[in-house]
């Protein structure tokens, strides 16, 4: 395999910079900003994987994927992880899924929705013959019961992803009708993630809320045991209406939290996929012999949430915060100019992230020239603006960023850049649960934090930055905005959707309540033992149909 | 003998109670909000109230306490908020291997520190001295996370000789079981294999000037005899108190070596939870480990008294 990834850094850069740098990781301390010398980034091309060629795979063996960290419960209603959605790819197939240009294609279901011309009525026709992992038929009353569990349980995170449907119905044994009170065009989206995830009813009976511990779906693997902390074991399952394709006999997916740790076991052999590689290892795994790095962009962005009304809380009215930054657009303004976003992912990231201005990705159907404009990096442009609003220059800002030493790095490399345009910007680290409480109380003037993101441009922007968001911590409101999305929402027409989320990210500009600074690149290992694993940009790793080559 | 030991049943029992009260407010005193930890990104202020409701955080501080009593005391310790499965059933994991790393690494420890002792002690003034003392000092200035990075770089990823991560339990696979714990076990010995060795090199120094030691070469003992039947047997006394003394630097660097090696432990499975606020997992190990204490306090307490009737009187007394 020749030289290995730690070995190059260490060589590279001296023992001593490595024992430092993990001191800093363990301490969580400062970190130097600018990204560690290696191999130079390529450009940032796409590469999705392809899927296995039956003849050059063996039937049979066990994979094992490095994950980056736990799922949380493996029940598709109460799931909220990131991570549970990779899991779920191999055993709990949805009613639609994503292919490798982020268009929604049927899964479970056998055609796209057929929608009425209200946009009321929405008709989903599903796979017949289809069964469970335990043997029970996957028919449209399994999709009601999925359904109205999503809809009614206690805790349920696919409540307000699914809208204002009031009623679901079986029509016939193969074809679901849902009732909705006003039209709602992300719901198609939301069918391509857990909310189109089909349960048992018998399991559902059985397990009630616990359904998470031995979850029962249709998919090309089953659940077998879960070991906290540790491992997730899925198993073939021969009930799957499309068995054939199916290669491998079991997927253990290892839970690895440390990223070096996790490209180590690629390099080893003890994994043979690992997710979300760091920036620093991925030059030299690049490289390295036996191992393809799959790479993506997210759909989500990372950025920097202002307060401008969180007063009392999220879910309270908003109100005045009282400081220039919250008050004066021009200052936020004035710091979105003093950003400069290509040195910032050059600096911390080796170029290999996505500068963005948008809280729309550039991968989907909904992008345009409007939702991707950018304002430049202008410094004397931001001083002219700071003294135009009558701040004093320096103008003293205070960020909280979780302290973790990737975002230690970031927002050291944010500090910098923005001195230039008359900020003097302070950093906060606090621990990522401590850093939500804070925000949704409204403790805050500024802070770092992103957005794994979703295709519908919805649930990327109506939740953060309408009045009545569900995760509107800036507190911010603007009615015009709050128009604008509810007519994107409401709009069944792509071309005037579009449209729409084009103008809004133009008014989001306006004021700057957010400022978006990045986009991460799903980066994901591959050795040169398994074919056929495929990572689109929604960043979920597709195993299912992987193989062991020959 | 019976008013001792219902006196320090009694003690124990407070103890107990008193450690339970204090995991219990000191958890719910961290900043930051279980249902948000466990909402994540995707969170609303309609889920988040009905998540509070389910894991019970809108009950008062003095029913939810009570709840957690009466579980415990029935032996359910809840469900992690986190992952739904049942804390017993993740102690019940957890805890051997967390126990049967230290314990490998306690012999890893041992061997090391008191070969390598008895070495620079007999060997004073000679390379092999300053290469043991050499090895001590490093083994005392590396740190764990280190080390087992570099274990991981040359043993596991550059030789191939162990696997760089993973768990297989003893009851499934010993070999394997055995051939995933052997590098966290020598990371995590090392470190107390230097401070074994420093004392064993003392102790031993100290035994070979004694008049015994004398005597025994003045009659005719074998070099061998000496050092071990007579100089190392008495310099044991004090290398096992220091192993004992060690127990806490133990557990604590298992934590370390248990996320390096994605060995999932006890001391992971603490750290994690407290990361993720999950308040039945929190109280569940703090209750464990608190009433494992007690346990063997108390055992030592009575062993103390049955050798000693002195301390069981003064005990009877207080």
């Amino acid at each position: 395999m020749g030289l290995s990834l730690i070995a190059r850094r260490i060589r590279g850069r001296g023992a001593a910079a490595l024992a430092i740098a993990l001191a800093a990781a363990v301490a969580v301390g400062c970190a130097p900003v600018q990204q560690a010398a290696g191999p130079a980034a390529a450009p940032a091309t796409d590469s999705f994987g392809t899927p296995a060629d039956p003849a050059a795979v063996q039937q049979g063996g066990t994979l094992v994927m490095a994950l980056s960290a736990e799922p949380d419960m493996l029940d598709p209603t109460q799931s909220r992880s990131l991570y549970s959605r990779y899991v779920f790819q191999t055993m709990c197939e949805k009613l639609y899924d994503l292919d490798q240009n982020t268009r929604i294609v049927p899964q479970l279901a056998t055609a796209l929705p057929t929608i009425s011309p209200d946009g009321l009525t929405v008709t989903i026709p599903l796979r017949e013959g289809v069964r469970f992992a335990d043997g029970t038929p996957m028919d449209a009353q399994a999709v009601v019961t999925t359904f109205q569990r999503n809809l009614t349980m206690a805790g349920s995170g696919r409540k307000s992803e699914l809208g204002p449907i009031t009623s679901v119905e079986a029509q016939g044994a193969s074809s679901v009708v849902l009732h909705l009170s006003a039209p709602f065009a992300p719901l198609t989206s939301a069918l391509a993630d857990r909310a189109g995830m089909i349960m048992s009813p018998a399991a559902l009976q059985q397990l009630g809320d616990k359904f998470g511990t031995a979850p029962v779906c249709v998919g090309p693997f089953k659940f077998e045991k879960r070991v906290a902390q540790n491992s997730i074991d899925v198993v073939r399952d021969p009930n799957y209406y499309d068995a054939a394709k199916v290669h491998l006999d079991r997927i253990t997916y290892r839970i690895i939290t440390d990223a070096s740790i996790r490209a180590a076991n690629l390099q080893s052999g003890d994994a043979q996929v690992a997710d979300t590689l760091s920036t620093q290892d991925v030059p030299a795994l690049r490289t390295a012999a036996g191992i393809q790095v799959l790479q993506s962009n997210s759909l989500g962005y990372q950025g920097i949430t202002f307060n401008v009304g969180n007063v009392s809380g999220l879910g309270n009215p908003v109100g005045d915060v009282g400081t220039p930054l919250s008050r004066d657009p021009r200052v936020r303004r004035a710091f979105e100019l003093a950003v400069d976003r290509q040195g910032l992912v050059q600096a911390v990231f080796g170029g290999l992230y996505t500068p963005t201005c948008s809280p729309i990705s550039p991968d989907t159907e909904f992008t345009s020239d409007a939702a991707q404009a950018c304002p430049p990096h202008d410094p004397a442009a931001a001083r002219a603006l700071l003294q135009e609003a009558g701040v004093p220059v320096p103008y003293k800002i205070t960020m909280i960023a979780t302290n973790t030493p990737d975002v230690l790095r970031l927002a050291q490399a944010l500090q910098a850049t923005v001195a230039d345009g008359g900020f003097d910007l302070q950093i906060q680290p606090v621990e990522y649960s401590a850093l939500l409480d804070q925000q949704d109380r409204g403790d805050f003037e500024m802070l770092q934090l992103g957005w794994s993101g979703r295709i519908d441009p919805d649930n990327n922007i109506t939740n953060y930055l309408s009045t009545d968001g569900g995760q509107n911590v800036a507190g911010y409101s603007d009615a015009a905005l709050d128009a604008l999305l509810t007519r994107a929402r409401t709009s069944t027409d792509q071309a005037e959707r579009v449209r729409l989320y084009g103008e809004a990210v133009t008014a989001i500009h306006a004021a700057d309540p957010i400022v978006y600074l990045y986009r991460i690149r799903n980066f994901t290992g591959v050795t040169a033992k398994v074919s056929g694993v495929q990572v689109f940009p929604d960043g979920v790793v597709r195993l299912a149909f992987a193989g062991l080559t020959r | 003998m019976r008013s001792y030991l219902l006196h320090r049943l009694w003690q124990s029992a407070v103890t107990l109670v008193l450690a339970t009260i204090v995991v219990f407010l000191g958890v719910r005193a961290l900043p930051g909000d279980p249902a948000l930890a466990f909402a994540g990104e995707e969170r609303d202020p309609a889920s988040l109230a009905a998540i509070r409701e389910r894991l019970g955080l809108n009950d008062s501080l003095v029913v939810q306490y009570g709840k957690f009593v009466l579980g415990a005391l029935r032996g359910d310790l809840g469900t992690s908020t986190r992952t739904g499965i049942p804390v017993s059933t993740m102690i019940g994991t957890g805890l051997p291997v967390t126990i049967e790393l230290s314990l490998l690494a306690l012999l890893v420890a041992i061997v090391l520190g008191v070969t390598t002792g008895v070495v620079a002690a007999v060997r004073r003034g000679r390379p092999a001295e300053w290469f043991a003392n050499a090895l001590a000092l490093l083994g005392l200035s590396v740190p764990n996370f280190w080390l087992g990075l570099i274990a991981i770089l040359y043993l596991a990823v550059g030789l191939g000789l162990f696997p760089a991560s993973g768990f297989v339990p003893f009851g499934e696979d010993p070999v394997a079981n055995l051939h995933h714990l052997v590098l966290p076990a020598l990371v995590l010995g090392t470190g107390i294999a230097a401070i074994v060795m420093r004392q064993t090199r003392s102790a031993m120094l100290e035994s070979l000037g004694a008049d015994y030691i004398r005597t025994a070469r003045a009659k005719g003992a074998s070099p061998r005899a000496v050092i071990g039947r007579h100089a190392l047997r008495n310099s044991l006394v004090v290398v096992v108190t220091v192993v004992g003394l060690q127990l806490g630097i133990l557990i604590s660097g298992a934590v370390v070596t248990e996320r390096i090696f994605g060995l999932p432990g006890f001391g992971k499975m603490t750290i994690d939870a407290v990361f993720q606020r999950d308040y039945p997992v929190i109280q569940g190990v703090v209750l464990v480990t608190a009433a494992a204490y007690i346990l063997i306090n108390f055992l030592v307490d009575v062993a103390y008294s049955l050798i000693d009737p002195r301390i069981r009187v003064a005990g009877g007394q207080s």
